[in-house]
């Protein structure tokens, strides 16, 4: 988790110049490869054209962005920016002062604030983007002078780094304008991050490499990184243990054992940023009655699951966030903890004359780890507290249509993402978030509008949790564990994965 | 001939056109919408708004396809919403894979599975005819998801014998000519790169070819064994050839009709069974593209990708047709 | 006894053994099952075969239930999925697949089209749209199933009849008057049940893979009735390190296939003529 490469502290910069200076002279083993297999990958040219995580790091690394989240000091740190300030007096009105002398790959030109304005424009503006909500707050963005740019918000948005630091890829005017936006991403996807971009076959894989003059280019990070599609977990372990790759994602609980039993190659979990959780919306009935709402969260053995299906690959969540979560409190959290309780939630289903009532729990496959058996699990406890449960796995589109537009009763789904916890929890809960869960309460609404306006961060903590206080007493949903990812790292490599999945080369040191 | 043939070429026209319609149509009633699945989870009712205005997901269905059909006319079948590529640009990247795919699984289908089916069906109860119909029941039973992984746990993970994902090795070959690796390699005289993509071909080739290879050596089977009780085969036995020659020469040629049939069915089943074999190796080819655009809905990418698998079978079924009236006179196309 | 002889041939009664156990298994799955084929037990998952004498004989799944129960409630489903596609389809393409070869023409030209236009529809596709569309469900998945399987028999089934209707013995049944139903009835079908046969005996096994494969996309029978095809499709996310939990539906299938395959071969041999007078030479 430590970020020690792309730190931008000034000394930070001169030593890796240094060690970059020391690449340059010494003879270091010329082909440092190092393979990543990944179930997810890019599916455009475009830098705007993904919004995936994965996909996120890699074009940060091609083309650099602004900066990112740091989960070992908990705080976002620069990368193309310097350092940045809200103002004062108008809490709308945020600046960011880019580092100087940056240099593209291969021709040099300098990073100016003309390409930062251009690329939320394109961001914006582009037919292909798929990153418009990561600039939905921002009213304009305007060039101060060369190196600074003034973001003005449309309201004031505290979490605003969120969405603008290593989800806006800062891509080259000048590029764009002279061959236009199809020529500009596939002939010349030059940027000033620290790995040029090699290749991209869709669907197989993604080559990077490394820019030895870049400042954040180290003589450790690999030479060669390449992210190659591998969607079968049983493949993604047997290429690792073949050192086919030497570091595979998400390694499913039940094939933990292949790998740290393996000698080649060690298991390496990460906490995720994905909550996961059953939605019941009070618009349908019976799920308007909250003793029911209740009684279903009493009636989940997590951490029976967590040990018998998750392997104790998962962490319980007693609120609706965990540790290293954005305004994590366990005091607060240990208040809102819900306890398995078979025989109250069957006394409860029994006095509200719920008891027989049909119940059908949605859920995806394949699409978290274990989902269908974690699910599957979950029948014979509805049932034991007497309500008649059933099990239904539509296909992922239809199911998540049917949930966007707010037609699913109760499903088991995650969300992923959730550093600071503000846009998912006003998406899920929020009037008119979105009719996910079709929940709405005048109170929660109130909190997390203040929260949003809210800059002192312990205040806006305090707030966030009360928010939650009043969500889990309403129960429109029960927040079940956060997944720990599991990646299988070969020994020949030193790596230390982050909870959002995305991979920096500089966090891989080549032994 | 001609005549027949260049009718038959006429006839499809309407066909892929309605197809075109019945994809069209199905795929814009199923559940299930664009702007849902591909914008991020954060993304606002305004932004799924927006994109679907972009891509024209507000006009009326009967507009948009006749707004396809026109395009798809003047050789345009549109812009693939999760790829924002050209979708026959895409097609024509993908289907090379999955060609060169089906191409190594027929061969390994009926280089094994012909001769096992014409000695089964030479000498039937013998033990020829047990251990072949046993592999071909093995074939026929198993599911290609199922074999594909059992492949690449013993012959990639156990063996340690071959990639287990994947077409290619970064770094070995040179530029596509044609998108069909191998023979690309071959064009450039590049061994390095023919043998790298060899060795990424053989497992899923023969996790897609073994179902073809039972069915096959079942049909030849039975076709054989037909055959060798009628007329034509005493007839030659009686004029003294040997029986090898009775077997290649009349026996097979003769039960031609019934395997070519069945080579052409499964030719299209093979197609739709890459898809789940593309999936579990990983192979860049147009199955998994047509899966990945279910997926996502990307409306224009199921529909062009359909269209070309669609070209793909009238094409197989016209050739079927005319080889059955090469190697059968007997059949005539006119009542 | 003489009259039973030739039935007690080894394909025979193996492959009849095998049909009959299965169908055994089927029917009386609910005595024979030592567990609700539904019960989980989260302390006991993934428990490895016990064989005689333990809790489980063929062990338990990821959610600790009984294999060997859900193998019997399994050949239910799957025996009744197999047989009704296959005996649908069939009948449905041989009668096409007959016409359409013995009249050619247009009405060939109006059948074939129909194929072709049904046939390159890629099979996922038709399958998630008609689940989407009516849910899930045993009939739903079987319809999903059956819409496309009826053409191999349509295909194979013309290709000979275009062959059989310029025979002699068709063109001598037709100059002594025989009407053309009486000539399809009597002189084309019976030539096509071969190949039918063939057809249909894989054809079982491709139903219960495609169910499986259908179950794996979530599109198969809702997951609280037990099929081979689902444990199957379960039981290979567990495949290298939990084998049986996708080693025993397998090789219930491969049986099926097996048992069916055998049982129809012997019984051609018996019933055609034209092998019993000289395949005795032959063996």
């Amino acid at each position: 988790m430590r970020k020690i490469s792309i730190r931008v502290s000034t000394t930070a910069i001169a030593v890796s110049a240094l060690l970059t200076g020391a690449a340059i002279v010494s003879p270091v083993s010329a082909q440092k490869r190092v393979a990543i297999g990944a179930t997810e990958t890019i599916s455009s040219h475009n830098p705007h054209g993904d919004s995936i995580s994965m996909g996120y790091g890699i074009w940060c690394q091609v083309y650099g962005c602004l900066g990112y989240f740091d989960f070992a000091s908990g705080s976002y740190k620069g990368m193309l920016a310097e350092r940045w300030e809200v103002d004062a007096k108008d809490p709308n009105v945020w600046t960011f002062f880019l580092r100087k002398g940056l240099k593209r790959h291969n021709d040099g030109k300098e990073l100016t604030s003309a390409d930062v304005v251009h690329s939320f424009w394109r961001m914006k503006n582009d037919k292909q983007s798929r990153q418009t909500q990561n600039v939905k707050h921002v009213a304009k963005a305007e060039a101060v002078d060369k190196y600074t740019v003034r973001v003005t918000t449309k309201k004031p948005t505290a979490p605003l780094l969120e969405f603008l630091f290593d989800r806006v890829m800062i891509t080259g005017k000048d590029l764009y304008d002279k061959h236009g936006p199809r020529d500009a991403d596939r002939k010349f996807p030059l940027g000033w991050g620290p790995y040029k971009l090699k290749q991209i076959v869709i669907g197989q894989r993604i080559v990077l490499e490394k820019d030895e003059t870049n400042p954040w280019a180290t003589a450790g990070m690999p030479n060669e990184l390449i992210f190659r599609v591998m969607r079968e977990a049983e493949q993604r372990v047997t290429a690792l243990l073949n050192n086919e790759i030497q570091i595979a994602q998400f390694i499913p609980p039940h094939l933990a054992g292949r790998i740290s039993n393996a000698s080649g190659a060690d298991l390496v979990p990460t906490s995720s940023v994905e909550l996961m959780f059953l939605a019941m919306s009070p618009k349908f009935k019976p799920w308007d009655n909250p003793v029911l709402r209740k009684a279903v969260c009493h009636a989940i053995n997590r951490d029976g699951i967590i040990k018998a299906i998750l392997k104790d690959q998962a962490q319980r969540l007693d609120a609706p966030i965990g540790p290293g979560q954005y305004g994590y409190d366990p005091k607060a959290a240990a208040a809102m903890k819900i306890d398995f309780n078979v025989a109250k939630a069957k006394e409860m289903i029994e006095k509200a004359g719920l008891k027989g009532t049909k119940v059908a729990l949605s859920t995806p496959v394949g699409r978290y780890v274990n989902d269908k058996q974690v699910t599957e699990s979950m029948i014979p406890m509805l049932k034991a507290i007497g309500l008649d449960a059933t099990l239904k796995t539509p296909e992922w589109p239809t199911l998540w249509a049917n949930v966007q537009k707010g037609k699913v009763p109760f499903y088991y789904m995650g969300r992923g993402g959730v550093v600071d916890p503000s846009p998912a929890f006003a998406q899920y809960f929020e009037t008119g978030g979105s009719p996910r869960i079709g929940f709405s309460s005048a109170k929660v609404d109130s909190l997390l509008q203040k929260e949003r306006a809210t800059f002192d961060p312990e205040a806006r903590k305090k707030i966030i949790n009360e928010a939650f206080a009043e969500i889990v007493k309403e129960q429109p949903a029960c927040f079940m564990w956060r997944h720990k990812l599991l990646y299988g790292i070969s020994k020949k490599v030193a790596y230390t994965p982050t909870p959002t999945g995305r991979i920096w080369g500089s966090d891989i040191v080549v032994k | 001939m001609l005549q027949y043939i260049a009718r038959r070429i006429f006839g499809t026209i309407p066909v892929i056109i309605l197809i075109s319609l019945l994809v069209f149509m199905l795929v814009q009633l199923a559940p299930g919408d664009p702007a849902d699945l591909l914008l991020s989870d954060e993304a606002t009712p305004e932004d799924i708004a927006a994109a679907r205005e972009r891509w024209g997901l507000n006009q009326s269905v009967y507009v948009q396809y006749w707004k396809f059909l026109t395009a798809a006319l003047q050789g345009d079948l549109g812009t693939s919403f999760r790829y924002a590529d050209p979708v026959l640009l895409m097609i024509g990247d993908r289907l090379p894979a999955t060609i060169e795919l089906a191409f190594f699984a027929i061969i390994i289908a009926i280089v094994f599975g012909i001769p096992l089916g014409v000695w089964a069906g030479a000498r039937p109860n013998s033990w020829v005819d047990n251990v072949g119909s046993f592999f071909g029941f093995f074939g026929i039973s198993m599911p290609s998801f199922w074999f594909g992984i059992m492949l690449i746990l013993v012959v990639s993970g156990f063996l340690n014998l071959l990639p287990s994902a994947g077409r290619s090795t970064y770094g070995i070959a040179d530029d596509p000519i044609t998108g069909f690796y191998i023979l690309d390699s071959l064009l450039y005289w590049n061994w390095k790169a023919v043998l790298d993509g060899l060795s990424f071909i053989i497992l899923p080739a023969i996790a897609l070819g073994t179902n073809m290879l039972g069915i096959l050596m079942r049909v030849t089977r039975s076709s054989v064994l037909e055959v060798m009780h009628e007329d034509l085969v005493r007839t030659a036995r009686a004029k003294g050839l040997s029986e090898r020659k009775v077997l290649w020469r009349h026996a097979f040629r003769n039960a031609l009709i019934p395997i070519i049939t069945v080579v052409g069915l499964e030719l299209g089943t093979l197609l739709s069974g890459s898809i789940i074999v593309e999936t579990v190796f990983s192979w860049p080819g147009s199955g998994s593209l047509l899966i990945e655009a279910i997926n996502s809905r990307d409306y224009p990418l199921i529909t062009g990708t359909v269209l070309a698998y669609t070209l793909m079978f009238v094409i197989i079924n016209l050739t079927i047709d005319i080889v059955y009236a090469a190697i059968d006179p007997r059949i005539r196309f006119e009542k | 006894m003489k009259t039973l002889q030739p039935w007690l041939k080894p394909k025979i009664v193996v492959g009849g053994v095998f049909v009959l156990m299965l169908c055994f298994m089927g029917v009386f799955a609910p005595l024979i099952s030592p567990y609700d084929p539904n019960a989980q037990d989260l302390l006991k998952t993934l428990q490895p075969p016990g064989w005689w004498g333990s809790e489980h004989f063929l062990g338990t799944d990821h959610v600790g239930r009984d294999i060997l129960s859900r193998i019997f409630f399994g050949a239910r489903i799957s025996l009744v999925i197999a047989v009704t596609v296959v005996l649908i389809s069939g009948v449905v393409g041989v009668a096409l697949g007959a016409v359409s070869g013995y009249f050619a023409g247009r009405v060939d030209f109006g059948i074939q089209k129909l194929v072709e236009v049904v046939w390159a529809f890629p099979p996922l596709l038709l399958a998630i749209a008609i689940v989407a569309f009516f849910g899930q469900g045993l009939g739903i998945l079987m319809i999903a199933l059956i819409v496309q399987r009826w053409i191999p028999y349509c295909r194979v089934a013309r290709g000979q009849a275009l062959s059989l209707r310029t025979r002699d013995f068709v063109d001598a049944a037709r100059s002594l008057g025989a009407s053309d139903p009486r000539i399809i009835w009597f002189h084309i079908l019976p030539n096509l049940l071969q190949a039918a046969l063939v057809i249909g005996t894989f054809a079982m096994a491709s139903a219960i893979i495609s169910e499986a494969s259908l179950s794996f996309l979530g599109l198969g029978v809702p997951p609280e009735i037990p099929t081979w095809g689902s444990m199957l499709a379960d039981g290979r996310t567990y495949i290298s390190t939990s084998w049986w939990l996708a080693l025993f539906p397998g090789l219930c299938i491969f049986f099926t296939v097996l048992g069916i395959n055998m049982l129809g071969d012997g019984m051609r041999d018996i019933f055609d003529p034209r092998l019993k007078r000289s395949g005795s030479g032959m063996g």
